[in-house]
């Protein structure tokens, strides 16, 4: 474990509540990067980095001193964005139908916040991608964040999200699978 | 060996297929196998396009302040403590045998209360002790009476934004996430509640503050022009000023004014 923070927690459980600012600054920007990929939304991930460090902070006196504390609040971040996406799909209908249609998928691609000549500059085909990877569960699609793009291992992603490694592992194979078929059409038409 | 599964070779990219080896010499020898390889490494390149939007150096910083007011103090003693735990823990080889020591000692004092009390046949009154529920302290108590009235303010302030002032602008970018901080609290306990109004009201109003704060560039004219289209599209101003005149009528009737939430 690193002895900055380590000496920071232990700074903290002494009562020195600022030690925890240095924690907080060092692994906002890690968290923040997981809390975007999982949640694809920016306010959402960043509520999300605020949460985990709140949650990190009350749960700190059951901090393992011989754990790592980016792992261990970056999984915390994991745990609180997946139940920022599950509930988001709670409350939002979907705006993305059940269609194959090749010319509806590429209609259906649509930036919440910005306008067409946003999107077009700022991305086009990362909306794409965002818009296929909103189409798995929220599983499978921490599952492939954590796999693909955060090189985690299958027993690491089984850890974070609580279940076993294979679990974890078949989460990932569903996510590409899901996310190769959305996709395809696109490919085709381009 | 037959054709790999889409799951042996997202496994082989992974670098955690089972037999690694055996998956290297199939793609070596089979054309097909090694195409949809090569597809399949080619579509999970894409993916890697989603970028997460860059956060200044000072993002950081940001959170920190944001929560700081938020975190309960540790009682300074709580390092010793555990300490003394730890260190007595250390010794429970050593402290198992005064354990079982202890025990015989117990029953044995255990067996003479029984018999003095027999002896006694003076029962006692037993009293018991009421531990009264800790009360939970609220770290952060947000009047949603004041929000909705430092919203409505911003809002005005929104409505009739000098497009040309580049002064203003900041000033109401930082009232815009203090607004949206407060805003998140009392959303949160809005949504307890099944309050539809309100809770229809606060997302609105969170909608746009998040835009607020969020806007690549600040808020410059074309923002700014932005925001006040939604705000007038979605009524945020009216559902707001509909609010605080539901809350002032409340507040008349009610000595509890404060309907906020506590984090």
């Amino acid at each position: 474990m690193d002895k900055n923070d380590h000496a920071a927690i232990q700074a903290v459980l002494a009562g020195d509540k600022d030690a925890y600012g240095p924690l907080v600054v060092r692994h906002s920007q890690s968290l923040f990067r997981v809390a975007y990929r999982i949640t694809g939304n920016e306010a959402d991930a960043e509520d999300v980095v605020q949460e985990a460090f709140l949650r990190g902070y009350r749960k700190l006196e059951g901090f393992e001193s011989r754990a790592n504390f980016g792992t261990w609040i970056y999984r915390i971040a994991v745990h609180c964005a997946l139940d920022r996406v599950k509930r988001r799909r709670g409350h939002e209908t979907s705006r993305v139908g059940e269609s194959n249609d090749p010319e509806q998928d590429q209609l259906q691609v649509a930036d919440r916040a910005a306008g067409p000549e946003r999107i077009l500059l700022s991305g086009e085909i990362s909306s794409i991608h965002q818009a296929a990877l909103n189409t798995l569960t929220a599983t499978e699609r921490t599952a492939f964040v954590l796999r693909h793009m955060e090189d985690c291992t299958t027993a690491e992603i089984g850890a974070a999200l609580g279940i076993e490694p294979n679990a974890a592992k078949q989460a990932v194979f569903r996510a590409v699978q899901k996310l190769r078929r959305r996709l395809a059409p696109l490919r085709v038409a381009t | 060996m037959m054709h790999l599964t889409d799951e042996d070779m997202i496994g082989q990219i992974y670098g955690e297929g089972e037999n690694t080896a055996a998956v290297e010499r199939h793609l070596a020898s089979c054309g097909a196998c090694a195409y949809n390889f090569a597809e399949l490494k080619r579509d999970l390149l894409e993916m890697d396009r989603i970028e997460a939007p860059a956060r200044d150096t000072h993002y950081g910083e940001r959170v920190w302040a944001s929560i700081e007011s938020l975190l309960p103090l540790y009682a300074p003693g709580y390092i010793a403590q555990k300490r003394r735990w730890w260190s007595w823990n250390g010794g429970l080889a050593k402290g198992l045998s005064y354990v079982a020591a202890g025990a015989l000692l117990a029953a044995c004092a255990f067996y003479a209360g029984r018999v003095f009390e027999h002896n006694q046949q003076q029962p006692e009154a037993k009293n018991e002790v009421h531990v009264a529920p800790q009360p939970k302290q609220p770290i952060v108590v947000v009047v949603l009476d004041d929000h909705l009235d430092r919203s409505e303010r911003f809002l005005v302030e929104l409505k009739h934004a000098d497009f040309d002032s580049a002064a203003m602008a900041s000033p109401m970018r930082d009232e815009a996430k203090s607004l949206l901080a407060a805003n998140r609290v009392c959303r949160k306990n809005a949504a307890q509640s099944d309050d539809l109004e309100l809770t229809t009201a606060l997302d609105h109003l969170d909608s746009l503050l998040a835009q607020a704060v969020n806007e690549p560039g600040g808020l410059n004219a074309d923002n700014i022009s932005k925001l006040q289209d939604q705000m007038n599209a979605e009524g945020v101003l009216f559902e707001v000023r509909v609010l605080r005149s539901r809350i002032a009528r409340r507040a008349g009737t009610a000595t509890n004014p404060a309907e906020g939430g506590t984090i």
